[in-house]
C-alpha cells in the first residue's frame, strides 16, 4: 500500500481541481455528446425508440456487452487484453444450463466458478509464467472451444435448458422498461468504476498498466495485480454469459462469439488504451451503450450486415485516431 | 540480440544454431506428427500429401502475412477478413470464367489486396494509433465489404484454376509449388533488401531503428502491403479449394486467431523482429496434423482444439523461459 501513497503524493501538487477535472472529462464529454446525438437521431427516424419497450430492448442488449467490455477494460488498463471473455461467458452459461436441474443458485455459483478458474489459469500463465497475454487467452479460448465441443456430448451432455431464475435475470423485467440484468450490471457496474478510483488495488492496476518496471522496482507484486485483474475479467465475462443465456433462454457454443470484438471495441471507443494506464470504466460503459444504440439506429434504418460493419470499423478507427491526437498534442 | 552478441561473441557455427534452432526444433516436431500419422494410414501416399498440403494452404500464406507484420513489430487482426474479402471477390467474379479470365481476375484480386494493406500501413503510421485497434477497425470494414460482394455463400471458379493452385487427385506438386511462389519470389528478395532488413529493424527497436535512418513510414506500408498480397493469395487458395466464397465473419475471426497462434509455434515473437516465414508454414502443417492424429488413436478429434491451445501456450511459456534464462546468463 505504501507505493501508493507515495504515487498519490507525487501527483498532489499539480492537482488543480477543476482543470483536471475539465482535462480528464473532455473525452466524456465529447461521448455524451455523440450518445445524445444518436439518440436524437434514432427517435427522429423512429418514434417508437424513444418507447419504453425499446429502452428496454436497448438495455438488455447493452448490459452483457457493458460486463463483458469492463473485464476487457481491466486486462486492457494493465496493458494486456484478453480474447478468451466470449468462450468464457459460453462455458459459464453452458454449466450453468446443465446444473439448473440442481438448484438455480449452485447453478448460477457453478457457472460462475467456471469463470473464477479460467481466470485463475489465465493470471497465472500471464503474471508468473510471463506467457503473452494475447497468446494465452487466445489458447484458452481454444481450449475452453475444445472442452465444451467435447463435454457437449459427454460429460455437460443433457438438457441445457436455464432455471426460472436465470431465464428472469437475464431477459426479465423488474417495472416498466428496467430489466433485471440492468441491476447486476450497475450494481458490477458501480463497484467496478468506485474500485478503480479509490481502491489500492484499483490505483495498482493502473500503475502497472503505466510502467511495469517502475512498479516492480516500487515494490509492487505486479503477478498478484494481473492475477487479480484476469481473474475479475473471467468473473465478470461469466456473469455476463449467464446474463446472455438467460437472455436467449438455451446456449449454444456460439452463444457470446459475437460479443469479443465488440467488448475491445465498447473499451476502445471509451478511451481505454490498449497500451495499457489510460482509461477507466465510465468511458467504457459508455462505449458499450454507443455501440447498443449505434446498432439499433442501423437496424431501424434497414441498414444490411455489410454496411453496418463497415460502419462499426470507420467509428472504431475514427474515434482512436481522435483519441491518439488528443494525447499527442494534449500532454 | 546485438548487445548481447557485444558481450559473448559466438562462433558462426553457434550463430547459425541459435538463429535456426526454433525452426529446426518446429521441423523435426513436424517431421515427428507427419510420421506418426503416416503410421496411423495404411498406404499414406500422394494423396494424403496433396489433401495436406492443399486444405493448409490458405492458412499457411495467412501465417506468412501475419509474421510479416509481426516481425515488423505489429500485429494484424484483419489478415483473416482480407482473405474472406478476396475470398468473395474472387469467388463472384471468377464464376464462369476460363482459366485464363481466373488467372487475370486473381492478379487484380492480389494487387487491390496489397494496396489496401499499404493503405492500413500507412493510416498506422499517421494516425498513431496501435496497430491492433487499426487493424480490428479494418477487419470489421473488409468483413463488411465482403458480405457486400457475395451476401450469401455462393460463387465460383473455373476448374482449371483450382486444379493450377491446389492440384487435382494425388499431384501433391502444385500445392506446393504455389506455397513456396511467394516465399521464393517475394520473401527471399525482400529480406536481403534495405526495406526487409528495414522491417527485421523496425521490429527489434523502433527507436533504435529511427536513429539509424529507417523510415518507419515507408517500412510499415512495405510490411502491411506484402501482408496484403499474402492474405490475398490466402483468400484466392480458398476460393479454389472451396469452388466458392463464404462471407461469414466466424471464418475471418478462426483465421486471423489460427494464424497468431502459428507464428507463435514457429518462432515468431510477438515483441517483434525475430523469426522467419518457414517455421510459421510448418507449424500450420503441425496444427493440421494434431487433430488428424487424435482421430487415428480413437479420440474425440474436437479435444484437438484443447491439444492445440495448451501446445501453443506450453511453446510460448518454454520459449519465454529459454530467453529469460539466456538473458540472465552471464
Amino acid at each position: 500500500m505504501t507505493q501508493v501513497a507515495v504515487k498519490d503524493e507525487a501527483q498532489e501538487p499539480e492537482r488543480s481541481l477543476l482543470a483536471r477535472i475539465a482535462a480528464a472529462d473532455r473525452p466524456t464529454l465529447a461521448l455524451i455528446g455523440v450518445l445524445v446525438a444518436l439518440v436524437v437521431a434514432n427517435g427522429l427516424i423512429d418514434r417508437n425508440f424513444l418507447s419504453l419497450s425499446q429502452l428496454r430492448n436497448t438495455l438488455l442488449v447493452t448490459a452483457p456487452l457493458a460486463l463483458l467490455a469492463g473485464g476487457q477494460t481491466l486486462c486492457m488498463l494493465t496493458g494486456g487484453i484478453d480474447l478468451s471473455v466470449a468462450m468464457t461467458a459460453t462455458a459459464a452459461a453452458y454449466v450453468t444450463g446443465v446444473q439448473s436441474s440442481e438448484g438455480a443458485v449452485l447453478a448460477i455459483v457453478a457457472g460462475l466458478l467456471v469463470g473464477v478458474v479460467v481466470g485463475l489459469v489465465n493470471g497465472l500463465a500471464i503474471g508468473l509464467f510471463h506467457v503473452n497475454p494475447l497468446i494465452m487467452t487466445l489458447g484458452m479460448s481454444g481450449i475452453l472451444t475444445g472442452l465444451l465441443t467435447v463435454g457437449s456430448q459427454t460429460f455437460l451432455g443433457g438438457a441445457t435448458r436455464m432455471s426460472e431464475l436465470v431465464l428472469e435475470l437475464g431477459g426479465g423485467t423488474i417495472v416498466g422498461p428496467i430489466p433485471w440484468n440492468l441491476v447486476v450490471w450497475l450494481l458490477l457496474g458501480g463497484a467496478l468504476v468506485v474500485g478503480l478510483r479509490r481502491t489500492g488495488l484499483g490505483r495498482l492496476i493502473y500503475a502497472v498498466g503505466d510502467n511495469r518496471v517502475a512498479c516492480r522496482l516500487a515494490g509492487v507484486r505486479v503477478w498478484q495485480v494481473e492475477v487479480a485483474v484476469y481473474t475479475l475479467c473471467a468473473l465478470l465475462a461469466a456473469v455476463a454469459g449467464i446474463l446472455i443465456g438467460g437472455r436467449s433462454g438455451s446456449v449454444d457454443l456460439q452463444l457470446a462469439a459475437g460479443f469479443l470484438l465488440p467488448s475491445v471495441a465498447a473499451a476502445v471507443i471509451g478511451g481505454t488504451s490498449i497500451l495499457g494506464g489510460i482509461g477507466g470504466y465510465t468511458g467504457t460503459i459508455l462505449g458499450a451503450v454507443i455501440l447498443a444504440v449505434l446498432d439499433t439506429m442501423l437496424n431501424l434504418l434497414n441498414f444490411d450486415e455489410a454496411l453496418k460493419q463497415v460502419l462499426y470499423g470507420f467509428i472504431i478507427l475514427a474515434l482512436a485516431w481522435a483519441y491518439a491526437r488528443g494525447t499527442a498534442t494534449g500532454d | 540480440m546485438t548487445a548481447q552478441a557485444a558481450i559473448r561473441p559466438l562462433g558462426p557455427t553457434r550463430r547459425l544454431a541459435r538463429r535456426h534452432a526454433w525452426t529446426a526444433a518446429v521441423v523435426a516436431f513436424f517431421a515427428v506428427l507427419l510420421a506418426w500419422s503416416a503410421s496411423q494410414t495404411r498406404n499414406f501416399g500422394a494423396f494424403e500429401l496433396q489433401t495436406l498440403l492443399a486444405s493448409t494452404l490458405p492458412l499457411a500464406y495467412l501465417a506468412m502475412a501475419q509474421s510479416v507484420v509481426v516481425i515488423g513489430g505489429g500485429i494484424d487482426l484483419s489478415v483473416g477478413s482480407m482473405m474472406v474479402l478476396v475470398n468473395c471477390l474472387s469467388a463472384r467474379l471468377m464464376e464462369g470464367t476460363d482459366l485464363g479470365g481466373s488467372l487475370l481476375v486473381a492478379a487484380g484480386c492480389l494487387a487491390l489486396a496489397a494496396a489496401l494493406g499499404a493503405l492500413t500501413g500507412l493510416v498506422i503510421t499517421v494516425s498513431k494509433v496501435p496497430d491492433i485497434i487499426v487493424t480490428l477497425a479494418t477487419s470489421f470494414v473488409w468483413g463488411g465489404v465482403a458480405l457486400f460482394i457475395l451476401p450469401t455463400p455462393g460463387g465460383g471458379t473455373s476448374e482449371g484454376f483450382s486444379a493450377l493452385v491446389l492440384g487435382s487427385g494425388s499431384a501433391w506438386w502444385p500445392a506446393l509449388l504455389c506455397l513456396l511462389a511467394p516465399l521464393l519470389l517475394v520473401w527471399a528478395p525482400l529480406r536481403r533488401s534495405r526495406a526487409g532488413i528495414a522491417i527485421y529493424a523496425l521490429g527489434s527497436s523502433r527507436d533504435a531503428a529511427y536513429l539509424s535512418g529507417v523510415d518507419p513510414l515507408r517500412t510499415k506500408v512495405v510490411a502491411y502491403a506484402v501482408a496484403g498480397l499474402l492474405a490475398g493469395l490466402a483468400g484466392l487458395a480458398t476460393t479454389a479449394f472451396t469452388v466458392g466464397g463464404s462471407p461469414q465473419s466466424t471464418i475471418a475471426m478462426n483465421a486471423t486467431l489460427n494464424s497468431v497462434a502459428a507464428i507463435v509455434l514457429g518462432g515468431v515473437a510477438l515483441s517483434g523482429g525475430v523469426g522467419g516465414l518457414i517455421g510459421p508454414v510448418f507449424a500450420v502443417w503441425c496444427l493440421y496434423l494434431i487433430p488428424n492424429i487424435m482421430l487415428g488413436l480413437g479420440v474425440d478429434p474436437s479435444y484437438g482444439e484443447v491439444v492445440k491451445g495448451v501446445v501453443v501456450v506450453l511453446v510460448v511459456l518454454a520459449g519465454g523461459l529459454l530467453r529469460a534464462r539466456r538473458n540472465r546468463a552471464p
